[in-house]
């Protein structure tokens, strides 16, 4: 299955439950359309337009950076060329896995700003992000990772949250700061 | 006059000029970079402007977007990658100049033309403004909705990919602006009885997600080897063109500027289709077709000259019918909103300040960013030799910033991440999430007007064709989706 056909079947799936959630409400009121009316018409318009796309994928579209792939067919096929790559090359496979490993460490930055906006504030959540990015995901020192993660941290802190007075996840180490300076 | 002498009044308080300046150096910096687009910088950017001022975060997030013109075009030219998408097109004549040594010419041109246009299409604005709102003010709901669906219909035929996938994803978009309270009577629709659904998807976290943080994953996949950069004039005079350059060159920036003028009011229209009409144009009219391709200049001055006057035009329906014409202006429709503000006809009877004031900072914008672009361009390429491994924790710690400070809810943060892996998946798949963000900012005032005219009309849907202009925007609407289809069904054929 190409990428194009599973993130339909993702939205195809998105668009049901929708639907059935918009079968709740009412669609026609004494005063005219009621709340239902345009969820359960987009709704059924979206699994209409995801079961289409499914058949026939076409063409992909423009994006903002052109970042498509140029075949558009998505993700697994690139995985099936880093697979080709694989088995014609040792040394190809030692960067497809280097690439894949890269890519997996990125996307667990994302939960761990998930988890760190929620638990453990900006600073240590910024500082997490940076070790897993610079130090895990690039191989660049421990140095750099630190003393890095500390830089965004502190601009952030008094850039956004002390001068620009912008609300920061907070934990003690932002409570204790904002105590010094303001 | 007077109101726009009032909106410089307002522009050149020291306050504004500083962001006007902020914008259009930000525009600059991110149309060079490769990836970070406009949308993602102004999505970045929306909640940090919350406690601003309404004309001051209207004036820089403006300055990003036109600053943005500018500033692709630097990469184009030197690397042959389009630092944005309005200047892919560039890549062609641009960089095939600088091979042959023109590098200065290539971008003196653009930036000249940039200017003109820039400049033109301001003033486009302040002229056509006026009498569009005096018209659209006559506007009922049917008029607005069958409006609406036309340039929602627009927007996807324009897409570039296939009708099917683009429409899904103006329906995705119109999907998710259905979640939450029901603009007209306030039942709660969707929510799954979350409360943090209870409001509704915000814009910040879904915009920031689906291109801030789908970003730093494609920036994850990229070469981090350096690129090659073909190195700029480093005095002020390498960037003049030839006598014989700047004699062609003329014609191609006076038909770029009305063009993507023109094309900037079109909803789905602006600096990308702009850019690629005048090429094709240019080429047409050229004497020279074949230089077309190995450096002709006229293939620099008239897109690029088309993108800036297109970026102007897009302003026109954002103001006057509160109706954007791509996902940037939508945008900066949600920025509008968020500031308590409703572009559309009435914004020059109740905050002219706001409308003067932004269109006044565009005409100082676009001089600012001439005298940025040609002597600092050096600078400028510099940022390009960041690696990823120090962009991608600072966008993430910006991201984070963003989408916490416009709620101080954990949970949007949580949403954005959701979104950011969504945005990766469509994006990689090839659909197009500009759409989903113009039909989600766009769904709500549509679904309005939807209603409020069956409910006149006591169902009957014949309301949308009883007078000529709603009439003529629902057949519209269908005529561009059919030729939607036409193309491909011919290209099948053969």
């Amino acid at each position: 299955m190409t990428g194009a056909r599973s993130a339909t079947l993702g939205l195809l799936a998105v668009a049901l439950i929708g639907f059935w959630q918009a079968t709740r409400l009412e669609s026609w009121s004494f005063d005219g359309p009621g709340a239902g009316f345009f969820p359960q018409l987009v709704a059924g318009l979206c699994i209409a337009l995801a079961l289409v796309v499914l058949v026939a994928p076409g063409r992909p579209g423009a994006t903002e950076a052109g970042d498509t792939d140029a075949d558009g067919t998505g993700a697994e096929d690139a995985d099936a060329k880093d697979t080709g790559a694989e088995d014609t090359n040792r040394a190809d496979a030692a960067v497809a896995a280097r690439s894949r490993r890269t890519f997996a460490l990125y996307a667990a930055s994302f939960v761990v700003l998930a988890l760190g906006a929620a638990y453990a504030g900006f600073a240590l959540t910024v500082i997490a992000v940076a070790i897993l990015i610079v130090r895990f995901a690039e191989g660049r020192s421990w140095f750099a990772a630190i003393g890095y993660g500390l830089a965004c941290a502190l601009i952030g802190l008094v850039c956004f949250g002390w001068l620009l007075r912008v609300d920061l996840p907070e934990s003690a180490i932002e409570r204790a700061f904002y105590a010094l300076v303001r | 006059m007077e109101a726009l002498l009032g909106g410089f009044a307002v522009t050149l308080s020291i306050e504004n000029l500083a962001y006007c300046f902020v914008g259009v150096l930000l525009g600059t910096v991110v149309g060079i970079l490769p990836g970070l687009g406009p949308l993602t910088t102004i999505a970045i950017l929306l909640p940090i402007t919350f406690k601003m001022d309404v004309t001051s975060a209207i004036i820089m997030l403006s300055g990003i977007y036109y600053g943005v013109a500018y500033g692709g075009t630097v990469t184009s030219v030197l690397m042959r990658i389009p630092g944005e998408a309005s200047s892919v097109v560039t890549c062609l004549d641009g960089y095939e100049m600088a091979r042959k040594g023109r590098a200065g010419a290539a971008l003196g041109v653009a930036g000249i033309g940039s200017f003109v246009a820039g400049t033109v299409g301001v003033i486009g604005i302040s002229f056509l403004s006026p009498p569009l709102a005096q018209l659209v003010v006559k506007f009922g709901p049917a008029e607005y909705a069958m409006l609406m669906l036309a340039g929602l219909s627009l927007v996807t035929y324009m897409s570039g990919g296939s009708l099917a996938r683009a429409l899904l994803m103006a329906a995705f978009g119109l999907l998710l602006g259905t979640i939450g309270s029901d603009p007209i009577n306030m039942t709660q629709r969707l929510t799954f009885d979350l409360l943090s659904l209870g409001d509704g998807i915000n814009l910040v976290p879904l915009a920031i997600g689906l291109f801030g943080l789908s970003e730093v994953l494609f920036m994850a996949r990229q070469d981090p080897d350096a690129l090659k950069v073909l190195p700029p004039p480093s005095r002020l005079l390498g960037f003049m063109p030839s006598r014989e350059e700047a004699r062609r060159s003329v014609a191609p920036v006076g038909r770029g500027t009305v063009l993507g003028f023109l094309v900037g009011l079109l909803p789905g229209g602006g600096a990308v289709l702009a850019s690629f009409l005048s090429y094709a144009i240019e080429r047409k009219l050229s004497k020279r077709p074949e230089e077309f391709g190995h450096g002709a200049v006229e293939g620099v001055a008239g897109p690029e000259s088309a993108n800036n006057a297109g970026t102007a035009g897009a302003f026109v329906p954002l103001l006057c019918m509160g109706i954007p014409a791509n996902a940037i202006t939508a945008l900066l429709l949600g920025a509008f909103m968020i500031h308590g503000v409703t572009p559309g006809p009435t914004i020059l009877e109740r905050q002219p300040e706001v409308f003067w004031g932004v269109v006044a900072s565009m005409y100082i914008g676009n001089v600012m960013l001439l005298i940025l672009n040609l002597p600092l361009i050096g600078l400028f390429v510099r940022i390009l030799e960041v690696p990823r491994a120090f962009l991608a924790p600072m966008i993430l710690a910006v991201c984070l910033i963003g989408v916490y400070s416009s709620s101080g809810n954990p949970a949007d943060v949580v949403l954005a991440v959701v979104f950011g892996f969504v945005g990766y998946g469509l994006r990689r798949s090839g659909f197009d999430l500009g759409i989903v963000i113009l039909a989600y900012v766009l769904g709500p005032i549509f679904e309005r007007s939807v209603r409020q005219a069956l409910a006149i009309s006591d169902g009957d849907p014949m309301i949308f064709f009883h007078s000529w202009l709603s009439g003529g925007f629902a057949v519209l609407a269908v005529a561009i989706l059919v030729a939607g289809l036409w193309p491909k069904r011919v290209g099948q054929a053969a």
